[in-house]
């Protein structure tokens, strides 16, 4: 079998298994946050094709990484996104809120919760100890789109989020939805 | 002697009286403030922070902070025997988008004997900024700032052995927002 074509299949391996972690790791809080936000909205998260888009992209950011341009998530185990593109996101914030926070409560703990009423703009960046790494889960919702990330993070980058949370989630949330500017 | 459930019902309805009130009273006393009454403004705020960095995340941030990085030392040292730092801040397009009575929700939590002013400073243009300290004998138990401005409300809630020092080296870091508060001038022999 030719080189390229085995590199293409192990591309494939790895976009189906991003794809079905991401869609089909029932009982787990990202799930339970993306369908709370689908339900709430009445919105949609992006199907597989997306998926598969944002897998690929991931990886793109794994090989930047191991280039040393980017650095923020060069440690990081995992990563699970959800993305709302093009939807509309009408309703109580603050309903969203507590009922964000009351799901997430038993297993996670709140580090920055923003709200801009004018921009129709929320961020909440939850975090809890995996090991001798850290999760962070991340939910940004604006008028038209929203992101769920939940990433494995190291010891550094948690620093990093702490220091200046609102800063770090931006990072986080840009180097793992980096799509068309690669 | 009668147990307490063969008092009369107005003899129980002053015992659970007293009761709540002083668990809300010894809650209230701690070095812990209860800012969720101030939840209600989000809806009327054109932006909202809230920041809770709880014991468990304190101690997260000791843990995770490189003794190697000249910044990250210091905010490790400054975090050390914290027990929580809470921020809530609301801004809004409009004079007076919060009413007096959210701001004397916080004040009456901040009395004395547990709580001391020890900073306040008025300005017509920049609004008021009230640092409060929590005693414990002599051990400084926690630091409340309450910034108050035509369109903006700034609470900060520190837990902990912390001073006006501290709070000066933590403004910027951690979620806590530049409240632009001076730290006290060392004595000459204090240098």
């Amino acid at each position: 079998m030719k080189k390229a074509t085995l590199v293409q299949l192990a591309t494939i391996a790895l976009i189906v298994s991003f794809s079905v972690n991401v869609s089909h790791a029932g009982g787990d809080d990202f799930n339970s946050v993306v369908k709370m936000i689908e339900q709430y909205y009445n919105v949609k998260h992006e199907g597989l094709s997306f998926l598969a888009k944002a897998a690929i992209k991931t990886m793109g950011v794994g090989a930047k990484i191991k280039g040393g341009s980017a650095r923020q998530l060069a440690e990081a185990g995992s990563i699970r996104l959800a993305m709302f593109e093009d939807q509309n996101f009408t309703g109580d914030f603050m309903k969203f809120r507590s009922s964000l926070n009351d799901s997430l409560q038993d297993n996670w703990t709140p580090l920055v919760q923003t709200i801009s009423s004018e921009n129709a703009e929320q961020s909440y960046i939850f975090v809890k100890e995996n090991g001798d790494k850290f999760s962070v889960l991340i939910v940004m919702i604006e008028k038209r789109e929203g992101t769920v990330v939940q990433a494995t993070v190291s010891a550094k980058s948690l620093a990093l989020l702490m220091k200046d949370p609102e800063e770090g989630a931006k990072t986080i949330r840009e180097e793992a939805t980096i799509v068309d500017k690669e | 002697m009668k147990s307490l459930f063969q008092q009369p019902p107005r003899t129980l309805l002053l015992v659970a009286f007293l009761v709540m009130v002083s668990a809300f009273t010894t809650r209230a006393q701690g070095p812990r403030i209860q800012l969720n009454n101030l939840d209600h403004l989000a809806a009327k705020a054109s932006d909202t922070v809230d920041v809770t960095i709880d014991e468990r995340l304190i101690q997260l941030a000791a843990k995770v902070f490189n003794e190697k990085d000249e910044d990250e030392a210091q905010i490790k040292k400054l975090v050390q025997g914290l027990k929580g730092i809470y921020v809530k801040s609301f801004e809004f397009d409009v004079d007076n988008g919060y009413a007096a009575t959210d701001v004397d929700l916080i004040r009456a939590q901040l009395r004395e004997p547990t709580w001391m002013r020890i900073l306040n400073v008025t300005s017509k243009k920049e609004g008021n900024v009230e640092v409060y300290l929590s005693m414990s004998g002599n051990d400084i138990t926690g630091l409340a700032v309450l910034s108050v401005e035509p369109r903006e409300l700034t609470v900060v809630n520190i837990v902990g052995p912390v001073d006006l020092e501290k709070l000066t080296r933590l403004e910027g870091n951690l979620g806590i927002p530049d409240l632009g508060v001076e730290a006290p001038k060392k004595k000459k022999n204090e240098q």
